[in-house]
């Protein structure tokens, strides 16, 4: 098994901390039902709107998904778009029905290992998520998984 | 549930969350996250899975509302989970937690999460930090 | 004595485990466990020093390393400055053959874990690329194997005449027992002894591993 032509140390010194997307989102009180709902909640906090501390589940901010997968120039690390491998969600503060929430993404860490599935590649995407307030209210962790052989 | 009466070691109740294809399909739709290989078996096949696949999100969701359950009234302040394995939509699949660390200073818990397979492989395995209400 | 040969602690990228937690579980649990052995991937954790956990808590905690080679993951156990001179520990493609020379020169215990696994074990390889010279221990009963991996690994290993151990390959709390080592009779207080005393041969794998878990 050759080493593939691949300086991922040069990579991450290039690109680990590089802020590469600004997006917003808006959270409807729908949404944050149904999503709830879905998981089997029953807590009234994240079902009922008409609730007085109403807000969206802990790990809502995971579908918003960023405008852009990479940075412009980011190099073609990897096969395949890739898989996910698992998301971390910080709950700062409550997110609310209204809310327009800005969330900036930003490298956090690019990493090989061999698993199951053979050499594969992860890209940590992080995004952070504030309110109108400029309040940090969420951060999700995005392990992207790509095949390196 | 309060904080008082948590003990390391002890486990969050098991429990066998509803992964059928309409339930699926609605937290789809709700994360507009609507792909074939979730919410349509044949053509999960066809990309190669067995049957149509929980998405990772709602497994980690699956989990948050678990520990709503188990402690009413807490609040999450992280959940960690990795998605090791396929959990598939009309499967019987069952969650567990287990209480690892307690904090006394901020009333905060740490739990290990994971979810099962039918065929007993651990699909998605994971952390939560969860603070209580003084 | 009985170890719990394989763990992984918050220092390694996908663990989750605060070394103290995993104390806490054992003794709450009443896992019959001495000890066990930190693995962390990629790396060998020089800083670290859990001397105060080990007296609080009655328990040895050793500090090894797990490195990815060419013919799947192996652990070393017996890490110094000379092996962290000799080898890249980042490298996920080292030469097993190098990393059981140099774990030999210097001092140190090498060891495939989970061999029975796919693309990181060492079965999977020896059927596409022959053996490899050196090996004599293997880790035949893993925490984290999923069905049939563990049996491939026991035949195997039994028709090769290796040595088996076994570990938790606990990546979180509540997982770190569920496959360990016994050293009948022996006391194992610190790396060193461990080294000697898996050289010495006589051990063996034993699964606490739950029913109905992979």
């Amino acid at each position: 098994m050759d080493k593939p032509d691949l300086n991922l140390a040069a990579i991450r010194d290039q690109w680990v901390g590089v802020e590469f997307d600004w997006t917003t989102f808006e959270m409807t009180a729908p949404n944050m039902v149904a999503w709830a709902v879905a998981c089997g909640e029953m807590d009234p906090r994240f079902i009922d709107p008409t609730h007085a501390d109403f807000q969206a589940h802990p790990g809502f901010t995971t579908h918003c998904m960023s405008g852009r997968v990479f940075p412009k120039d980011f190099p073609q690390i990897g096969g395949g778009f890739g898989v996910d491998g698992g998301k971390k969600v910080e709950v700062h503060a409550p997110i609310r029905a209204g809310d327009t929430l800005t969330a900036t993404t930003t490298i956090a860490d690019i990493f090989d290992k061999t698993g199951r599935s053979g050499t594969m590649i992860f890209i940590v995407q992080r995004m952070e998520f504030r309110n109108e307030s400029g309040h940090l209210v969420s951060t999700v962790d995005w392990k992207m998984i790509k095949k390196a052989d | 549930m309060q904080f008082r009466d948590v003990e390391l070691g002890d486990d969050l109740p098991e429990e066998t969350p509803d992964v059928s294809m309409p339930t699926v399909t609605a937290f789809c739709e709700a994360a507009k996250h609507v792909f074939e290989r979730f919410i349509d078996h044949e053509a999960a096949r066809k990309e190669g899975f067995p049957s149509a696949i929980v998405p990772g999100i709602m497994s980690q969701g699956l989990l948050a509302a678990m520990i709503h359950r188990w402690a009413p009234g807490c609040t999450i302040r992280e959940i960690d989970t990795v998605f090791r394995g396929a959990l598939l939509v009309d499967s019987h699949v069952t969650m567990t937690g287990a209480v690892t660390d307690l904090n006394e200073d901020d009333l905060s818990v740490e739990l290990d999460l994971a979810i099962i397979a039918e065929d007993g492989r651990t699909g998605v395995i994971g952390t939560a930090q969860v603070t209580f209400e003084q | 004595m009985r170890l719990d040969l394989h763990t992984h602690s918050i220092k390694s990228d996908d663990g989750r485990a605060k070394v103290e937690n995993y104390c806490q579980w054992i003794l709450k649990k009443e896992l019959p466990l001495d000890g066990f052995v930190l693995t962390e991937h990629r790396q060998f954790d020089a800083e670290s020093d859990y001397r105060h956990l080990e007296d609080q808590y009655g328990l040895v905690i050793m500090k090894a390393s797990e490195v990815e080679t060419d013919f799947g993951h192996v652990l070393v156990f017996g890490v110094n400055d000379d092996l962290l001179g000799a080898l890249d520990f980042t490298d996920v493609r080292l030469p097993l053959e190098v990393v059981l020379e140099e774990s030999s020169k210097a001092g140190a215990f090498a060891a495939p874990c989970h061999p029975g696994r796919k693309r990181v074990g060492l079965f999977a390889h020896y059927e596409e690329r022959g053996t490899v010279t050196g090996v004599h221990t293997v880790e035949v009963l893993n925490g984290g194997s999923i069905p049939g991996e563990d049996e491939w690994s026991l035949e195997m290993a039994e028709k090769l005449d290796y040595k088996g151990f076994g570990g938790s390959d606990s990546h979180v709390v509540s997982r770190i027992g569920y496959c360990a080592t016994d050293f009948p009779g022996q006391e194992i207080p610190d790396i060193h002894s461990l080294v000697d005393a898996l050289h010495a041969g006589n051990f063996s794998a034993v699964s606490m591993r739950p029913a109905a878990t992979s």
